[in-house]
């Protein structure tokens, strides 16, 4: 298996830390362009510009001052991310290129292409944009990516290839780019024309060394990346923001740079917390559960749309914050050798209603060992097997409150004539829950209300089964106040 | 290139007026051989949404889906959504283990949405679900686009007062409760039209029979206990 090295150049990132927006933006240092975006290239507004004169080309230039905190933790969150994709992550800062071995994993991602794919699509969406390229040594790859091309897969044909690029590439100091130009040297056929002793002479060791480990000649050492142990990434917003959507886009980033950082520790999470800092307010804390160990960003993506689409932002939001105080393991899954299609998963689902209809509304039912039937149903995140001894029936709704029966001459009516066909059966319990029905009663004036109506307190009952006129048949009961209906068997 | 009407006719989606069509989907049978003889394939079809009729709940409709309910793999777990009343446990224990029901409280307009996602996910059994009365065509016919294909049953439990309107559901039955069984009417199924009303023995608190006819006062025979309170006074 050869090496493969996969550059990542982010060249727009000095202004893309702050926004990804269609205006046109640029970033400053004491008055002068480092780096536009798209927008601001189309205009013309270059790199080495003065301020004043790009302002003359588009007087609504957004105008950032360059920081050099932000690149740096973006730069740690990109590189966070692409543990998604490979172990070999390599940080290449003061340039903004990010190297990724993917010799081992191109199998695993069904070739370079789709990888390429999910690895710019993912780019994208973070709002960023790159140059990509291949090289079978990491400084050819760097050296492709800044030329904007794709290199090339075969170490024999790596020479012809790096030939025709600019010497440009080579990220130049001042001093090699006036000794390159006083020899006339503009590309680099030309300099590996030279012979490699007199370059080493006259620029230097270290810089012949580059043309060395680009050809593969020399071996190239790069410090790998260090997952941090730990998971908190903030990210400040370039303005304040108060509508949910915006904060679920930089929410994105966060998320993206997550998933990498689990993968590469091959671990999972059921939570995280997001930290949502305003100006003059305590920040909020928004807690984002899943329903099974997950990385899956898209997953995760879900569940945050669903959560800030159903939450009041209280105040204007400053800074973000992504948080994991807890991550499980969570092996990779083996792929099929055949292309099995896998059914659908219920866990994302429960995911999204829970967080749209709130963390109760979806649960499993399980039994309690308690006489009273209003006690008898207890809800439960994941019920457990539990097969109820045969008994008596029970009715499979019950009436949140029982509602009361007529009794006339002996016949009782609820709606039309009911007819009692079994029982009774006799349900006294709960004696002991006195405490509890003294407060029922409190809040509620009648005593009626409190025994037939909430009746979680003592109860003696007679439980009849009863077949009404309509067709219908129902659970009633009779206790001192008198006749109640109480369940249906649907 | 030519298309033999023979061929054609071996289609799963093609049925001619006098037959009845063939589900795609596999199908899972009712429980009730007299229901089964009418319905396509011989049981419930998976994959299709099933509208039942209900006039008022109480009659028997949970107790018609126990059969079907009870053959579905006991690792695909089935969904309650929005029931009328509270669930209440040990009923549904004495059927099932309970770690396969998934209960789903929702309400108006979120019930469909709900409805779709579980039936879209393919991960279910069944969907036992209680639509809103208002619910449009639409709404019904994403529904039935999303269960589509899967091997859920959906069975969408709807007014009687909707029998009237029209609906995408390709399986529509009255479900009505009734003294000497459960009334099924066929509205509408992949096949002719179905005119008689199925009357069916679902499983009921009593056994079937211990009614006392409809044509005499019902009240003073029902029970002992209730006859007995009628001579003490």
């Amino acid at each position: 298996m050869n090496a493969l090295w996969l550059a990542l150049w982010f060249h727009r990132l000095p202004v893309e830390v702050f926004e990804a927006s269609e205006e046109p933006a640029v970033t400053t240092v004491q008055h002068c362009v480092v780096s536009g975006n798209q927008a601001a290239d189309e205009l013309g507004i270059t790199a080495g510009m003065r301020l004043s004169g790009a302002l003359g080309i588009a007087p609504d230039l957004r105008i950032h001052e360059r920081s050099l905190a932000r690149e740096t933790t973006t730069m740690e969150g990109l590189a966070c991310w692409l543990g998604n994709f490979s172990p070999h992550v390599s940080v290449s800062s003061p340039d903004f290129l990010l190297l990724l071995e993917i010799g081992g994993c191109l199998r695993l991602f069904n070739g370079l292409k789709t990888l390429c794919k999910r690895l710019s699509d993912g780019v994208q969406a973070q709002g960023f944009s790159i140059h990509m390229a291949v090289a079978p040594t990491p400084m050819a790859a760097q050296w492709f990516a800044r030329a904007g091309q794709k290199g090339c897969l075969q170490p024999e044909h790596l020479k012809s290839y790096l030939a025709v690029l600019p010497v440009e590439v080579m990220s130049l100091s001042s001093a090699e780019r006036s000794v390159l130009a006083s020899f006339g040297i503009r590309f680099m056929h030309e300099l590996m024309a030279l012979p490699r002793a007199g370059i080493a002479r006259r620029l230097g060791v270290d810089f012949s060394q580059r043309l060395d480990q680009a050809l593969g000649e020399t071996p190239d050492f790069r410090t790998p990346f260090v997952f941090p142990e730990t998971f908190l990434q903030k990210l400040e917003l370039p303005a304040k923001v108060e509508s949910s959507s915006m904060l679920l886009f930089a929410t994105r980033r966060l998320l993206a740079s997550l998933s990498g950082w689990l993968a590469a520790r091959s671990s999972g999470i059921n939570e995280c917390t997001l930290w949502l800092t305003h100006e003059r307010q305590p920040p909020t804390r928004l807690i984002l559960a899943f329903s099974g160990a997950t990385r899956d960003v898209e997953r995760m993506e879900r569940v945050t749309r669903e959560r800030l689409a159903h939450f009041e932002i209280p105040a204007p939001v400053t800074d973000i914050a992504l948080e994991v105080k807890e991550s499980v393991e969570l092996p990779g899954q083996t792929a099929g050798l055949f292309a099995e299609s896998s059914a659908g998963s219920l866990e994302p689902v429960i995911e999204r209603l829970r967080a749209r209809l709130g963390q109760e509304a979806i649960h499993g039912i399980s039994v309690r060992e308690d006489y009273r039937p209003e006690c008898a149903t207890r809800y439960v995140a994941a019920a457990r097997e539990k097969f109820l001894r045969s008994g008596p029936p029970r009715p499979f709704w019950l009436l949140p409150k029982p509602l009361p029966i007529q009794e006339r001459e002996g016949r009782l009516f609820h709606e039309g004539l009911l007819e009692r066909v079994a029982g009774p059966e006799r349900i006294e319990s709960g004696w002991w829950d006195g405490s509890l029905m003294d407060r029922q009663a409190g809040s509620d004036a009648s005593p009626a209300v409190a025994r037939g109506g909430s009746g979680i307190a003592d109860v003696r009952r007679d439980y009849y089964v009863a077949f009404h006129e309509d067709g219908r048949w129902l659970w009633i009961f009779r206790d001192t106040e008198g006749w109640w209906l109480h369940g249906l068997f649907a | 290139m030519p298309v033999q009407l023979a061929d054609l006719l071996q289609r799963s989606d093609v049925w001619q007026g006098n037959q009845l069509a063939a589900p795609e989907g596999g199908i899972v049978s009712s429980g009730f051989a007299l229901l089964d003889a009418q319905l396509p394939g011989g049981g419930w079809p998976r994959g299709v949404l099933i509208e039942l009729l209900v006039a008022s709940p109480g009659g028997g409709e949970v107790s018609f889906l126990l059969p079907a309910l009870r053959q579905l793999d006991a690792t695909a777990p089935f969904a309650v959504v929005a029931p009328p009343a509270k669930v209440h446990a040990p009923a549904w224990a004495s059927h099932f283990p309970l770690r396969q029901l998934l209960q789903v409280d929702a309400k108006g307009e979120e019930v469909p949405w709900c409805v779709e996602l579980l039936l879209g996910c393919g991960a279910l059994g069944a969907v036992l679900a209680w639509l809103p009365s208002n619910l449009g065509v639409k709404a019904l016919r994403r529904l039935q686009l999303a269960v589509e294909g899967r091997r859920t049953l959906a069975f969408m439990f709807r007014p009687l007062s909707c029998a009237r309107n029209s609906s995408p559901a390709p399986y529509r039955l009255a479900v009505r409760g009734g003294r000497v069984g459960l009334q099924v009417e066929i509205f509408k199924r992949r096949g002719p039209p179905c005119e008689q009303t199925l009357v069916l023995p679902v499983e009921r608190p009593v056994p079937w029979g211990r009614l006392a006819p409809h044509e005499s006062s019902p009240y003073p025979r029902s029970g002992t206990k209730a006859h007995l309170t009628v001579v003490s006074k």
